[in-house]
């Protein structure tokens, strides 16, 4: 079991303190807010955390404050709890990339479970925050025709056809590789595809495509 | 004795015999002085015959002085007694004019038995003969004028004048019996007194050789009045009859009459009952009648009654019987039953009419009628309630959720090595809390639920406001409605079925939260309390479409309704509810264009601050 930072949002000040008083019994660190307004206004950036929230609030509700948070703080995946199932508005959260959905009264196996998962996924979104950053830093490092280069082995290309394609030798080819294996620090192409798969390429600056 | 001597007895008997005739009249009925007026003009009328009689007798000049002299008597009396017969049974007639009557007549009497001379004759030389008809020979006298001889002259003016005037008034009273009475009474007198006056004064001066003859226009003066008296005897005879008849008119009308009907003494004795007064007490009327009146009253009210009783001896007028007040009378087997009394005060004597109508049936209709609306709006809470399940339940959800968090993260930090026990006992704290709360939702779940007859209680509408918001809280935040409240702080209390009203209440807000489903949220909902002139007001305020004021009446008729699923029921129901409580509820447009529905109620007597 992992702990972390928690964040609870419901109007109900009984529900709300009930809520942060479970998380906290299994050690998460917790921080209250008593409307989805409020907590747009005070949510702390930074840390791995995740997002209790619930479904219905006078004012915005769950699901706004979920969409408005998509572009603040992407990193945080929401756990949502409501009092009716009510089966649009899950779908909805759920397609938007909610992590559980829960109905009160939540038995605190369930919750615990949904926010250790969802601690779980602000980790793994963190990591890839940095893995991806890190792969932008190298890439800039690639000169224009490492990053040719590049692309079209992460295309499946043979050394003989990307030197065909960009008009130079085969030799030359295996230097460039060579050189773009080691800025990028990996040491074999399956291990930059991976990278590059679970990171995201960044698409390549504009007239070095290959036509 | 000669024709003349039989004539003037005979008048003078007639006259007496009048006379006397109306003294027993006027000692039967004392207020008819007209007619002891009556006596002692006969009376008088008949003295004067005496002494006409011995003038025309007389055979020395110092003999028919005498006689002249002694008749002014009877004869001042019957000028003035004319006079006020006329003013008392016509009822007109200058007072001053008779006033001045009598002063000249009195100062006729003191000439006449003052100077030694009669007031018509300084000196009667000798005495004539003339022929009163064919062989019957009577004395005129003959001599010097008295100097005074105008002042009884103009007394007779006086009283022409003053019967004239007085039968011009009761004439212009236009009435069949005042003409009559005009013409006959006054006719006679004024006719009668023009002739013998004239007379007397053309015989005083000696132009006219006949002696001063009055004994029979007196009579023919009695006769009329005699005549016009004589209708007064036989008007009052016809009254009784009709009295009678009409009595007897009363006693069927009385006995037909669907109500019991007492007459009540002034002690509180009962003078008379109908036959429907023994149906409705079961008791006989000999049993009635002489009973005290209050034994008819439960036991509890009688000390009221009797105050009542006494106020409306004090203010007698035909009214209805305490009117808010409760009124109850006693069947002879003890049982109560509720009436209602109409009181009017009979003339004669203090008595008091008791119209009494039973009004079982009718209360009974009234509970009736009651309980059905009773039985309506409890149909129409559950229908709403269930409408309102959803968010209802989760008013009972949300505490029921926190008290499961609160107890599950007890039990891990009481599971924890150590266990910390500062947390725990704040968890339990907070279960105790949501508990209670969780009750309070229940309890007016049930309230509002339960099947009962109205009870009336204090009911403060703010509170009711905060509850009904409370109930609705979940339901207007999943609608996106926002609630603003304006509530006057020291709001007077009113006396109502509180569960009703916050049906009303109810209703109206969700109606409110419908009105405005076509807005995007936020949709502002607006309660506003006010009170003014001993009445309580509730506003409800939406930004919806609002309602055209040719609707305003309409949406509170029953089966109109602008809501595709609605029955149309709720706010016919509403408006049944508050005018149960003497209340009145309305729709209109507000400033922001849509709608206010109001209620209006008035605040209960110990309410008021």
């Amino acid at each position: 079991m992992t702990t972390g930072r928690v964040y609870v949002v419901d109007d109900d000040a009984q529900v709300r303190e009930a809520l942060l008083r479970l998380l906290q019994s299994v050690g998460h660190a917790v921080q209250g807010f008593d409307s989805a307004a409020t907590c747009l206004q005070q949510l702390p950036s930074g840390e791995a955390a995740c997002l209790v929230l619930d479904l219905a609030m006078p004012g915005m509700d769950g699901l706004q404050l979920q969409q408005l948070l998509q572009q603040r703080a992407p990193d945080l995946p929401v756990v949502f709890l409501t009092g009716r199932g009510d089966i649009a508005a899950s779908v909805r959260a759920m397609k938007r990339g909610a992590t559980d959905f829960l109905t009160k009264p939540v038995d605190d196996e369930l919750l615990l479970a949904a926010v250790d998962e969802a601690l779980v996924e602000a980790e793994r979104r963190q990591g890839l925050q940095r893995r991806s950053t890190g792969l932008a830093q190298r890439l800039a490092t690639l000169t224009g025709r490492e990053r040719q280069v590049l692309d079209l082995v992460l295309a499946g290309r043979l050394n003989k056809q990307i030197a065909a394609a960009l008009g130079t030798s085969e030799k030359t080819i295996k230097f460039h590789r060579g050189n773009l294996m080691h800025k990028m620090g990996v040491r074999s192409v399956a291990e930059l595809a991976r990278w590059v798969a679970d990171a995201g390429l960044p698409a390549a600056p504009s007239g070095t495509k290959v036509q | 004795m000669n024709r003349v001597d039989l004539a003037w007895m005979a008048m003078a008997a007639a006259s007496l015999t009048l006379g006397l005739i109306h003294l027993f009249v006027w000692v039967r009925q004392r207020e008819r002085l007209d007619f002891l007026v009556f006596f002692v003009l006969a009376v008088s009328a008949a003295a004067w015959g005496a002494f006409e009689l011995q003038m025309m007798r007389a055979t020395t000049p110092a003999a028919w002085s005498a006689a002249v002299r002694a008749g002014h008597v009877p004869l001042a009396i019957f000028v003035v007694g004319t006079a006020l017969f006329v003013r008392l049974h016509f009822g007109t007639g200058r007072m001053a004019l008779l006033v001045a009557i009598v002063g000249l007549r009195v100062l006729t009497l003191l000439l006449n038995f003052t100077t030694g001379v009669n007031v018509n004759f300084e000196q009667v030389t000798s005495l004539g003969q003339a022929a009163l008809w064919p062989g019957s020979f009577v004395a005129v006298p003959l001599g010097v004028a008295n100097r005074w001889a105008w002042v009884p002259q103009l007394s007779n003016l006086l009283l022409l004048a003053f019967v004239a005037d007085a039968s011009l008034a009761l004439w212009r009273r236009a009435t069949p019996a005042a003409r009559q009475r005009a013409l006959l009474v006054g006719g006679a007198i004024v006719v009668c007194v023009a002739a013998t006056g004239t007379m007397a004064a053309l015989a005083v001066h000696g132009l006219l050789p006949w002696p001063t003859i009055l004994m029979p226009t007196f009579v023919v003066v009695l006769l009329a009045m005699a005549f016009e008296l004589s209708g007064d005897v036989l008007r009052a005879a016809r009254l009784t009859t009709e009295l009678a008849a009409s009595e007897r008119r009363l006693s069927a009308v009385v006995e037909a009459t669907p109500s019991a009907i007492l007459v009540v003494e002034p002690s509180g004795a009962i003078a008379l009952a109908n036959s429907h007064a023994e149906q409705v007490f079961g008791r006989t009327r000999e049993q009635l009648v002489g009973r005290a009146v209050d034994t008819l009253i439960p036991e509890r009210l009688r000390s009221d009654h009797a105050m009542q009783r006494a106020a409306y001896a004090a203010k007698p007028e035909p009214r209805a019987m305490g009117t808010g007040r409760e009124l109850a009378a006693l069947r002879a087997d003890g049982s109560e039953f509720p009436v209602e009394v109409g009181l009017a005060p009979l003339r004669s004597g203090g008595q008091v009419l008791v119209a009494l109508t039973d009004i079982s049936e009718r209360r009974r209709a009234e509970r009736a009628a009651a309980q059905q609306r009773d039985e309506l709006a409890h149909l129409s809470r559950v229908a709403m309630l269930g409408e309102l399940s959803g968010s209802l339940a989760h008013e009972i959800n949300q505490p029921l959720a926190a008290i499961l968090s609160n107890a599950q993260a007890a039990l891990r930090f009481l599971a924890r090595e150590p266990a910390v026990l500062q947390p725990v006992g704040e968890a339990l704290q907070a279960i105790v809390t949501s508990d209670r709360r969780a009750s309070q939702v229940i309890e007016r779940l049930r309230a509002l639920l339960r099947k009962g007859e109205s009870v009336r209680e204090t009911v403060d509408l703010n509170e009711l406001v905060d509850d009904s918001l409370r109930l609705l809280r979940s339901d207007l935040a999943h609608r996106g409605i926002e609630t603003g409240v304006d509530l006057q702080p020291t709001l007077p209390t009113l006396l109502g079925d509180r569960v009703q009203l916050q049906q009303v209440l109810l209703n109206l807000i969700v109606n409110a939260g419908d009105a405005m489903q076509g807005l995007t949220p936020p949709r502002p909902l607006h309660i506003r309390t006010r009170s003014a002139e001993g009445r309580v007001r509730i506003e409800v305020d939406d930004r919806g479409p609002g309602i055209a004021p040719a609707d305003a009446e309409r949406v509170f008729d029953a089966f109109y309704s602008t809501k595709a699923q609605g029955l149309g029921l709720g706010l016919a129901l509403c408006r049944t509810i508050v005018q149960a409580h003497d209340g009145r509820i309305g729709a209109a447009q507000n400033e922001g264009g849509g709608a206010r529905l109001w209620i209006e109620l008035p605040a209960s007597a110990e309410g008021m601050r």
